[in-house]
C-alpha cells in the first residue's frame, strides 16, 4: 500500500516535473458554462455546455443535477446521444413541473472547476421540431386561385393527447421578392392564402411553438407556381384603348375648334364670279342663256364679217428701240404682221379661223423672224413689251382688279409672248428668252386646242382667240377670268377681261387676232384700247376706244365692231400703230409705242377691250422710254401689255 | 293593494301562465329529483371541453399576469431564478404526477381528483394575492383585473370539475368552503423585496399548476375519446 501510494506520488511528481521541465504551464481547467437546455416534446431534454480553457491538460466534464424536492445529486445519464458536450435526459429521467438544478464540472489533472448552477423546468424549455409534411396546393375559388397550405406537427410532439398544444405560423413570399408575409395559423393545421400574383412562384414555410416555449425552426421551403389566370395582354389593351380614346377626343375637340379654317384649307372656297355688275344669281339659276346674255355686250360682235387677214393679227410687237431701229423694225414687224397668214376668220364658228396647229406654225415662223429682230433690240423690246403689257394690264387693273393679275399676269405675259417678248429682267438674255418664249409660244399654241372655241372669255377674232387661248393656257389661273364674259366688254368688268386679254394677247406672237373675234356664243363686241400715250414713265396709256371717240391719228372713232387687232407698225416716235380693221373706215394707222426693254418685238393681239365702253381711258402705264403715246384707235391693246405695268 | 294592482297582476298571470311552469335552474341541477328532470343537462364531452377551455384560459391569463408582475416589481437579477428564495410552491406536497409516464399510469379517477385538489388549493391563495396586489403602489389595473378574473374563473372551474367527477365517477363532492382566513397571512409590508419575491413565487407556482390542470384535463379527454392511442 505504501508502495503503491509512494509510486503514485512519484509518478505524479515525475509528471509534474517533466511537464515543468518542458516549460509548459498547466492550470486547472477553466469554468465551463451551460449554454442551453432544450426539450423537443416535453418528455426528454438535452443540455449543452461549453468548456472553458482546459489548462493545457486533458479535461473531462461531468454534469450533475439535483431535482427540486430532493437533495440527491445525480449525474448525467447520457453524454453521447446528443453529441459533444451535451447531456441527454431520457423519458425516465425527465420530470416536468419540477425544477432541475444542473451543474457542469470540468476537471483535469490539476483540479476541477464547477460551473454556475442553472435551474430549469422542462415545461419552459420546450422547443419543438419544425412541422412536417408541408404541402401546398393551388385551389380555385370562383375562378380565382388560392394556395392551401397543410402540414403535420412534428412526429415527436404528442399533440393528439393534448400533452403539447402547438400553435403554428407560416410565411409566404414570392420568389423574386425579399420580404416574407407572416400568417398566424393558431392550432389549425391548414391555411389558405389568397390574392396571388398570376404566374408567380411562391415560397412557403411553417413553424410551430407550444403555448409555453420557443418557436421551432422553419420547415423546409415548399415551392408552388401559380398558374396564369390573368391575361397579360388585357391590361395593355385596355391602356391602349383608353389612350386612343383620349387622343381621339382631343382631335375631335381640335377639329371642332378649328373646323372652319380646316375646311377652308381642304376645300378652298370656289371663287365666285367677280364681274362687276354681274348678278351671281344668274349663275345660280343655271340658265346659260341668261348668263351669256348678261355677259354679252351688245353690239360687240362685228356685224360685218371681217376678213381673216384683217382680223388676225399675228403679233404685236411693242418695243422701244432707237428710232431708226424702230422704223426698221416697225417695217419688219409690219411686214411680218402682214405675213401672217393661214387663218381665215370665222367669226361664226367661235373658234380660231385657223386650226391651232396651223396657227402654231405661223407663230413659230413669226417667232423665228422676230427672234432675229429681237436680237437687235433685246432689252429695249423687252422693256417695251413689258411696258406695253403693263400698260394694258394696268388698264385692266385700273378698271377693276388691281391686285388680281398683276405680277402673275406680267409673268404670264412674258411667258405668253414667246417670241416677241423676252422676259423682262432678262434683258441680256434675250435670245434665251426668245427661245423660251418661243417655247412658250409653242406651249400656248398647243394650248389653243385646250380651250373650247366657244369660250366666251375672249372676244378676239379667231386668231386672236387662239392666241388668247394659247395665252390662256399659260395662264390657267387667269383662264377663268379670261373666259369670263366680262371680257365681252359690256361692263366695267371688261377691264379684267382686258387684263386677261392682254395676257393672252401678249402670248400670241404672230398670232392673228381678230380684233373683232371675241369668242363667245353671243355676238360679242370688240372693245379695243387705244394707246393713248406714253407717259414719262414709259408707260403706254391705253384708252378705250369708243364710238365717237376722237383719236389722234384719225381713226376717229371706233365703233363697236371695229377690230383693232392689227399692228401696223411702229412709228418713229415709238408709237404703236394699230390697225383698225374696219372695212368702212379703212385702216387707220395707229401709233404704237415702242417698247423698250427687252428686245423682243411684241405683237399684241388685241383682245376685246372691255374698256372701250368706258369713257375713261384705259390707262396702262407701260414703262417705256418714250413719252410719246401711241394711240390706237382701232387697235386694241393686249391684256398682256396691260400687264407690263405691274411688272415695275 | 288596490283593486287595480290586483287586476294587473292577475292579467299578467293569465298572460304568462305557461311560463310559470318553467324556472331557471342552476346548471348543476340535481338529477335525483325524480322524473321531472327539466334540468337541462349537458353532455359529458361538452362539459369536459368546457372545463378544458377554462383551464386553458386560466393558464394563459396567469402566464400574462406573472410576466406583468415580473416586469413591474421583480428586480432583473432575480427574475431568472425561480424558487430561489426558498419559497416552495404550496402545492408541492400534493401528489401530482410529474412526468408523462407517471400520468399514463394513473387512472381517470386520480386525474380528476388531482385536478380538483389543485383547483381547490389555489382558490384561497388567489384571493390573498388579489388583496396583496391591491395594496401595491402603482400596480397596473390590467394586472389586478387579470388576477381578479383568474380567481373568479378558478371557482367556476372547480364547479365544473365537481360536476365532471359526479358524471364520470358518480361521486358526490363538495365544493370548497371559503374561509375568511386563508392559509397565508398578511405579513410584512408589501413592496419589500421579500414580499415581492413571495408574491412572485406565488404567481409562478400558480402558473405552473394551471398548466398542470390543463395537461391533466387534456389527457383525460384523450382517454375518453381514444383510449388506445393516447399516451
Amino acid at each position: 500500500m505504501m508502495k503503491t501510494s509512494a509510486e503514485v506520488n512519484l509518478l505524479l511528481l515525475l509528471l509534474v516535473f517533466t511537464l515543468h521541465v518542458k516549460g509548459m504551464r498547466y492550470s486547472p481547467p477553466g469554468k465551463p458554462a451551460l449554454t442551453r437546455c432544450r426539450s423537443p416534446e416535453k418528455e426528454t431534454f438535452t443540455c449543452w455546455w461549453e468548456s472553458g480553457s482546459d489548462g493545457g491538460l486533458p479535461t473531462t466534464h461531468a454534469l450533475f443535477y439535483r431535482k427540486e424536492n430532493s437533495e440527491a445529486v445525480y449525474e448525467c445519464p447520457d453524454y453521447r446521444t446528443a453529441g459533444e458536450n451535451s447531456c441527454f435526459f431520457n423519458k425516465n429521467n425527465t420530470s416536468i413541473w419540477v425544477s432541475y438544478n444542473i451543474t457542469v464540472v470540468a476537471s483535469n489533472a490539476l483540479g476541477s472547476t464547477f460551473s454556475d448552477p442553472v435551474d430549469i423546468d422542462v415545461v419552459y424549455i420546450v422547443k419543438p421540431n419544425h412541422p412536417e409534411m408541408v404541402t401546398v396546393t393551388v385551389l380555385e375559388d370562383k375562378g380565382w386561385p388560392f394556395l392551401r397550405v397543410s402540414w403535420e406537427p412534428p412526429h415527436k410532439a404528442d399533440t393528439r393527447s393534448g400533452w403539447i398544444t402547438l400553435i403554428y405560423e407560416l410565411r409566404v413570399k414570392l420568389e423574386e421578392e425579399n420580404d416574407w408575409e407572416m400568417h398566424l395559423a393558431g392550432q389549425q393545421k391548414m391555411f389558405n392564402i389568397f390574392s396571388l400574383r398570376s404566374g408567380g412562384t411562391y415560397l412557403v414555410q411553417v413553424r410551430c411553438k407550444p403555448d409555453h416555449g420557443f418557436w421551432s425552426e422553419w420547415s423546409s421551403t415548399s415551392y408552388i407556381k401559380v398558374p396564369d389566370y390573368i391575361q397579360r395582354e388585357k391590361p395593355m389593351w385596355v391602356l391602349i384603348t383608353c389612350f386612343c380614346a383620349f387622343i381621339f377626343l382631343i382631335l375631335t375637340w381640335l377639329l371642332h375648334m378649328n373646323g372652319h379654317s380646316l375646311k377652308d384649307f381642304i376645300l378652298p372656297p370656289v371663287p365666285g364670279p367677280k364681274i362687276r355688275g354681274f348678278d351671281k344669281q344668274l349663275l345660280k339659276n343655271g340658265k346659260s342663256d341668261e348668263i351669256f346674255s348678261s355677259l354679252v355686250v351688245s353690239g360687240f360682235p362685228p356685224t360685218t364679217s371681217p376678213n381673216c387677214e384683217d382680223l388676225l393679227v399675228e403679233y404685236l410687237e411693242v418695243y422701244v428701240p432707237e428710232e431708226q431701229e424702230l422704223m426698221e423694225e416697225s417695217k419688219d414687224l409690219h411686214d411680218i404682221c402682214l405675213k401672217s397668214e393661214g387663218c381665215t376668220s370665222d367669226s361664226d364658228s367661235g373658234r380660231g379661223s385657223c386650226d391651232s396647229h396651223t396657227l402654231l406654225m405661223d407663230k413659230f415662223r413669226e417667232a423665228k423672224e422676230e427672234k432675229r429682230q429681237r436680237d437687235q433690240e433685246k432689252s429695249r423690246t423687252g422693256t417695251e413689251d413689258q411696258r406695253q403689257q403693263k400698260d394694258w394690264e394696268e388698264e385692266g387693273l385700273t378698271y377693276a382688279y388691281e391686285d388680281m393679275v398683276s405680277p402673275n399676269i406680267s409673268s404670264g405675259r412674258v411667258e405668253t409672248w414667246p417670241s416677241l417678248f423676252s422676259p423682262l429682267p432678262q434683258y441680256s438674255s434675250s435670245r434665251h428668252s426668245q427661245k423660251s418664249s418661243l417655247e412658250k409660244a409653242k406651249k400656248h399654241c398647243f394650248s389653243d386646242s385646250l380651250f373650247p372655241p366657244g369660250s366666251t372669255s375672249f372676244s378676239l377674232d379667231q386668231g386672236g382667240q387662239t392666241t388668247m387661248e394659247a395665252i390662256r393656257s399659260s395662264n390657267r389661273e387667269f383662264s377663268l377670268r379670261i373666259k369670263q364674259p366680262h371680257l365681252l366688254h359690256s361692263h366695267t368688268q371688261a377691264r379684267c377681261q382686258l387684263q386677261a386679254h392682254s395676257e393672252v394677247n401678249i402670248s400670241s406672237i404672230g398670232c392673228k387676232q381678230a380684233l373683232g373675234g371675241l369668242r363667245s356664243p353671243a355676238p360679242h363686241s370688240a372693245e379695243y384700247v387705244e394707246v393713248q400715250r406714253v407717259n414719262e414713265e414709259n408707260t403706254v396709256l391705253l384708252q378705250p376706244v369708243e364710238s365717237g371717240h376722237g383719236h389722234i391719228d384719225g381713226c376717229s372713232q371706233l365703233p363697236l365692231g371695229k377690230d383693232y387687232s392689227r399692228v401696223q407698225g411702229v412709228d418713229r416716235y415709238n408709237r404703236l400703230l394699230l390697225k383698225g380693221e374696219v372695212p368702212q373706215e379703212g385702216d387707220c394707222l395707229y401709233d404704237y409705242q415702242d417698247m423698250t426693254g427687252d428686245g423682243t418685238e411684241n405683237c399684241y393681239t388685241s383682245s376685246s377691250v372691255p374698256s372701250i365702253q368706258k369713257p375713261t381711258a384705259c390707262i396702262h402705264t407701260v414703262i417705256m422710254g418714250h413719252d410719246e403715246m401711241v394711240l390706237a384707235e382701232n387697235g386694241y391693246i393686249d391684256t398682256l401689255t396691260a400687264r407690263t405695268l405691274p411688272n415695275y | 293593494m288596490t283593486m287595480t294592482t290586483v287586476i294587473q297582476r292577475a292579467v299578467w298571470v293569465l298572460f304568462l301562465w305557461p311560463y310559470l311552469l318553467t324556472c331557471s335552474l342552476p346548471l348543476d341541477c340535481r338529477e335525483d329529483h325524480g322524473s321531472f328532470s327539466r334540468c337541462p343537462s349537458i353532455s359529458q364531452e361538452k362539459l369536459l371541453d368546457r372545463v378544458i377551455q377554462h383551464a386553458e384560459l386560466i393558464y394563459r391569463v396567469s402566464e400574462e399576469s406573472c410576466s406583468l408582475f415580473e416586469e413591474m416589481f421583480v428586480p432583473f437579477p432575480l427574475q431568472l431564478q425561480r424558487n430561489q428564495a426558498g419559497y416552495a410552491c404550496i402545492t408541492k406536497t400534493l401528489p401530482i404526477p410529474s412526468s408523462k409516464s407517471e400520468i399514463q399510469q394513473i387512472s381517470d379517477k386520480w386525474l380528476l381528483h388531482s385536478v380538483l385538489m389543485l383547483v381547490q388549493s389555489w382558490i384561497e391563495p388567489l384571493v390573498y394575492l388579489q388583496a396583496t396586489l391591491d395594496r401595491y403602489d402603482g400596480a397596473p389595473d390590467m394586472l389586478l383585473n387579470k388576477t381578479k378574473w383568474v380567481s373568479e374563473k378558478l371557482i367556476s372551474l372547480e364547479q365544473g370539475v365537481v360536476v365532471l367527477i359526479k358524471k364520470m365517477l358518480n361521486e358526490g363532492m363538495t365544493t370548497t368552503a371559503y374561509s375568511e382566513q386563508g392559509l397565508l397571512q398578511f405579513d410584512g409590508q408589501p413592496e419589500m423585496l421579500e414580499s415581492v419575491m413571495r408574491d412572485y413565487t406565488l404567481l409562478s407556482c400558480f402558473k405552473k399548476d394551471a398548466h398542470k390542470m390543463e395537461i391533466l384535463l387534456k389527457l383525460l379527454k384523450c382517454r375518453q375519446t381514444d383510449t388506445y392511442n393516447c399516451a
